[in-house]
């Protein structure tokens, strides 16, 4: 290849400007090229900001879409009700249907008797009808236990859950922190009397109703009779070929 | 100066700049077609519009506190979770369970006992919010094995709850036609991180296929039918 072939087949702006004899850009214009260019990274860098930020304001609806309709769901506020409800609470005195809770051994764990004028209360001693004791029933009442009860009482049921040490550490006793119950000393409580502190707390404990339905408050006492068991074995509960393992 | 003047019979001149004008114009204008349109679908991508929205609540509850250093699980405040389709946000007797006496004398914990003495709920701000157009359902996913950090990211070290996904129709879409991918045991639905491989001693997309079969998860034609989540 020649030298005259190769200044023209590599064309350097330099070169091209010289042979097409082409004018320099005036500055005002490369500037502004410039110029357009750096402000073109700034929307850019602003929305990749605002996408590794988190915002205190809600997401913009450019298109509203039917995004928010005129409806309420569930636990919405409204405007309408004085306490700003749009779920309204039952009317006092009144039963919603399937709620009548009108067993009660099922429903309460004890019955009232009348004798005289002095009303006394009894537990019931076993489970209900409804409730058949089985592996299922523990398996889910050891995770319901999991769940509402070892925070405070502890995964063994001893008394020392997160809270409680937690509780202990801040000093909330002198604000009324009572250290939850060792449930496992309470082989003597009735499975009603269990029941019945689960759906309606005992002393400084709260109820536990709301939050745990019925079939499930006696999946927890069946299993809490299976942790009292198990801290409360002899060696008799074993069976006798297993026995000398443990020895 | 050479400009122009009706009646006049100087010329105009055009200037040497206007040689770069229409090649410019056109590059300008091609760079433009490419970079406004990748702007706004950056900018109003799910991702950049949803994603982060942390407001400001009324009490400064944390979960990182409650659900991360003191490991109570999720179901015991958001107890429908498991059975409806909506996951309850705790009423304020959930909260006095504990702090009728824990730091009862709190400012921090002052909108909570007001509520509990008067009886007006807690107005917690909605974080995640789908279109009201459209319908979630989280009792279908938790049993069958969905767990709460797939869709809400690690949640028990938020001091403050922020969106982690987009939620989106087509995040959506993505689980519902390869919903192996994300699957777990049942009983590990709460854990934060919980992990295939460590936990269950097998790779998640093996694991994934055998849940699918044993809970009777759908396939993509029926999860991905419009009806499903517009109804
Ligand atoms: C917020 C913490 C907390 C939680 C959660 C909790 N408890 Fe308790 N529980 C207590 C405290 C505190 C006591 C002791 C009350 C006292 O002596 O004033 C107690 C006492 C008890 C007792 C002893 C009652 C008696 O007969 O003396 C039982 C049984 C019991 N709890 C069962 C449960 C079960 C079952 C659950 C789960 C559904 C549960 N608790 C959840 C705090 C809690
Ligand atoms: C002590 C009760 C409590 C526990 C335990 C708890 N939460 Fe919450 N959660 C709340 C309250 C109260 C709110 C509303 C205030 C807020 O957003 O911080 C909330 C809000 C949320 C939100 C945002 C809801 C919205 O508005 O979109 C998500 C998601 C959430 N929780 C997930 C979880 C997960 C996952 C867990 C288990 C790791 C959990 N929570 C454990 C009480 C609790
Ligand atoms: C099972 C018991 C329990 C429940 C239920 C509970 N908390 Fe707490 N909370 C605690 C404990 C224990 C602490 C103190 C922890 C610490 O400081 O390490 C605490 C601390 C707090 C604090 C920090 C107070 C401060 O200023 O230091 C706030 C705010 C709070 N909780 C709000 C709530 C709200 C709102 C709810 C209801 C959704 C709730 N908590 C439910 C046990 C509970
Ligand atoms: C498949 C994804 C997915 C899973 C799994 C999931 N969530 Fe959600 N969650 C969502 C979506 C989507 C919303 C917004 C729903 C709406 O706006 O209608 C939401 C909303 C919420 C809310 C606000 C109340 C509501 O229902 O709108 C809470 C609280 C919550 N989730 C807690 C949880 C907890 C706790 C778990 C685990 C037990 C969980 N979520 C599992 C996707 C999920
Ligand atoms: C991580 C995976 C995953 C994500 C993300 C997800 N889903 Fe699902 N979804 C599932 C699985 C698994 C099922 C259970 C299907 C079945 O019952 O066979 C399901 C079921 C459903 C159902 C019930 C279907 C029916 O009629 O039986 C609805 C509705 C639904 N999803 C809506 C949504 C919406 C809306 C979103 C996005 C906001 C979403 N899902 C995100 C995995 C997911
Ligand atoms: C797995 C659930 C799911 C399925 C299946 C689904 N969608 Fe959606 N779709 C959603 C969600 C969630 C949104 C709302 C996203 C948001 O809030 O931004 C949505 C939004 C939309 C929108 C509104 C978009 C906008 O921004 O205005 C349209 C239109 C739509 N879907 C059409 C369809 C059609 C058509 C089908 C069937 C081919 C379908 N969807 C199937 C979950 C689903």
């Amino acid at each position: 290849m020649d030298k005259h072939a190769q200044e023209w087949l590599i064309p350097t702006p330099s070169r091209l400007k010289k042979q097409l004899r082409l004018r320099s850009m005036p500055w005002q214009m490369v500037s502004g090229i410039v110029l357009l260019v750096c402000l073109a990274t700034v929307p850019l860098a602003l929305v990749s900001r605002a996408r590794s930020k988190t915002s205190t304001k809600p997401r913009v609806h450019l298109f509203q879409d039917m995004d928010n309709q005129p409806k309420y769901k569930t636990q919405s506020p409204s405007p309408i009700f004085a306490d700003g409800r749009s779920m309204r609470p039952p009317v006092a005195g009144t039963v919603a249907r399937g709620h009548l809770e009108g067993d009660d051994h099922y429903d309460r764990g004890f019955t009232m008797s009348k004798e005289g004028d002095a009303w006394s209360v009894s537990y019931f001693k076993g489970f209900p009808e409804q409730v058949v004791v089985d592996d299922a029933l523990l398996q889910r009442g050891q995770e319901r236990f999991l769940i509402y009860c070892s925070p405070c009482h502890g995964a063994d049921g001893l008394g020392n859950g997160m809270v409680h040490v937690r509780a202990t550490e801040l000093k909330q006793a002198s604000n009324g922190w009572t250290q939850p119950t060792d449930i496992t000393t309470l082989g003597d409580r009735e499975a009603g009397h269990l029941y019945n502190t689960i759906r309606n707390g005992i002393r400084t404990m709260p109820g536990y109703a709301a939050q745990i339905p019925t079939a499930d408050r006696w999946a927890i006492v069946a299993y809490v009779r299976a942790l009292q068991l198990s801290q409360n074995a002899t060696l008799d509960d074993v069976p006798a070929d297993k026995r000398d393992k443990i020895q | 100066m050479d400009v122009t003047i009706q009646g006049s019979s100087q010329k105009f001149v055009f200037p040497a700049w206007i040689n770069y004008l229409l090649p410019l114009v056109l590059i300008l204008g091609a760079g433009g077609a490419v970079y406004v349109p990748s702007l706004v679908g950056y900018a109003l991508n799910p991702t950049t519009l949803n994603v982060g929205y942390a407001p400001v609540q009324p009490v400064p509850f944390s979960h990182a506190l409650h659900a991360g250093r003191l490991g109570m699980d999720c179901r015991y405040c958001h107890t429908t979770v498991e059975s409806a389709g909506f996951a309850a946000i705790p009423p304020t007797q959930t909260c006095m369970n504990c702090h009728s006496t824990i730091h009862n004398d709190k400012v921090t914990l002052a909108p909570v006992r007001d509520s509990h003495a008067t009886g007006k709920p807690m107005e917690w701000k909605k974080i995640h919010d789908l279109g009201d157009y459209s319908y979630f359902n989280h009792s279908a996913h938790i049993n069958k094995g969905v767990g709460c950090v797939t869709c809400h990211g690690r949640v028990d070290t938020m001091d403050v709850v922020r969106q982690a996904k987009n939620l989106s129709m087509s995040w959506c879409i993505e689980c519902h036609r390869n919903p192996e991918q994300h699957l777990r045991p049942r009983d590990q639905i709460t854990n934060m991180t919980w992990d295939a491989q460590v936990d269950a001693g097998q790779p998640q997309l093996a694991l994934g296929l055998d849940l699918k079969k044993k809970y009777g998860v759908h396939d993509a034609a029926y999860m991905t039918s419009c009806s499903r989540c517009h109804r």
